[in-house]
């Protein structure tokens, strides 16, 4: 493998540079990191982990969350599985609405009502509801 | 350059990185995920154009086992953690900022090295260099 220079990569990451225009949120599975990324505004951002399944995104700009990172995504479709069979019926043409992971997660959870993440969770719901955010999800 | 790994139709850039020991060693990016930041704004596609390299040839830590559950999870092994402070933050119109007060840099790089996802987070209060928590989360520091 050649190994390209920082200024070539540089060049060829901005010549892809095409913001959309207005932007739309994108939820987006990365077979590489088994995970799934939810971004519901362009803003720069800092992420905080909720929890070893969820990552959550903060605006740089307003600190409100704007997205977030779920990771070990196939582990926890097999363990929606076992748990839940049910869940399979929320699942249409391979697609999830992203407001169901993050509430299939929050229940298996052990948080209070009150806590921290669960509020931010249920910001996240909120959004992701806002959004329509739908993930693609194989539940082989 | 653009390469297909085996039994992937994904094509990566290759660029260096740094190994603890102090040689270099070639890390993958995926086009698809270059077109998808690239999408968002011209601050997201600044960062990965130019922080992340540096983050991954010039880190100030480097972790490994990303997993806090050990028993769980056997993906942990192998994946890395880079962190460092870069000069600049972005704006979403990509304009240049300073960095992000009290944050580092990560990216995150799997067990077969391809960088997977990179941001900001809090640096631990401890130590404004290395990420909040950093002792507890990671299963061990290479560098």
């Amino acid at each position: 493998m050649t190994v390209t220079s920082n200024e070539e990569f540089a060049k060829r990451m901005m010549l892809l540079a095409k913001p959309a225009e207005p932007f739309r949120p994108t939820v987006t599975y990365d077979p590489d990191g088994d995970s799934i990324e939810f971004l519901a505004k362009p803003d720069s951002f800092y992420a905080q982990r909720v929890d070893d399944l969820v990552t959550v995104y903060y605006s740089q700009e307003t600190d409100e969350v704007i997205g977030s990172f779920i990771k070990g995504v196939s582990k926890f479709c097999k363990l929606l599985l076992e748990k839940m069979p049910g869940f399979r019926i929320e699942i249409r043409d391979g697609r999830v609405s992203l407001e169901h992971i993050f509430r299939a997660s929050l229940w298996f959870s052990h948080f209070a009502p009150e806590d921290l993440p669960t509020l931010t969770y249920q910001k996240l719901i909120d959004i992701a509801e806002e959004t329509e955010a739908e993930a693609e999800l194989s539940l082989s | 350059m653009m390469v297909d790994r085996g039994g992937s139709r994904r094509q990566y850039i290759t660029i260096a990185a740094a190994e603890p020991d102090g040689t270099t060693c070639e890390v993958q990016i995926s086009f698809d995920r270059m077109q998808t930041v690239g999408r968002r704004s011209f601050g997201h596609a600044r960062e990965c154009a130019f922080i992340v390299p540096l983050i991954l040839q010039h880190p100030t830590a480097i972790f490994s086992g990303l997993r806090r559950d050990e028993d769980e999870d056997y993906r942990g092994f192998g994946w890395r953690c880079y962190c460092g402070i870069p000069e600049h933050s972005y704006r979403p119109d990509g304009s240049e900022a300073r960095p992000c007060p009290n944050q580092v840099y990560l990216v995150f790089v799997n067990d077969e090295k391809v960088a997977y996802n990179w941001r900001w987070e809090q640096a631990d209060p401890n130590d404004p260099t290395l990420p909040m928590d950093y002792e507890t989360r990671f299963r061990q520091r290479l560098l």
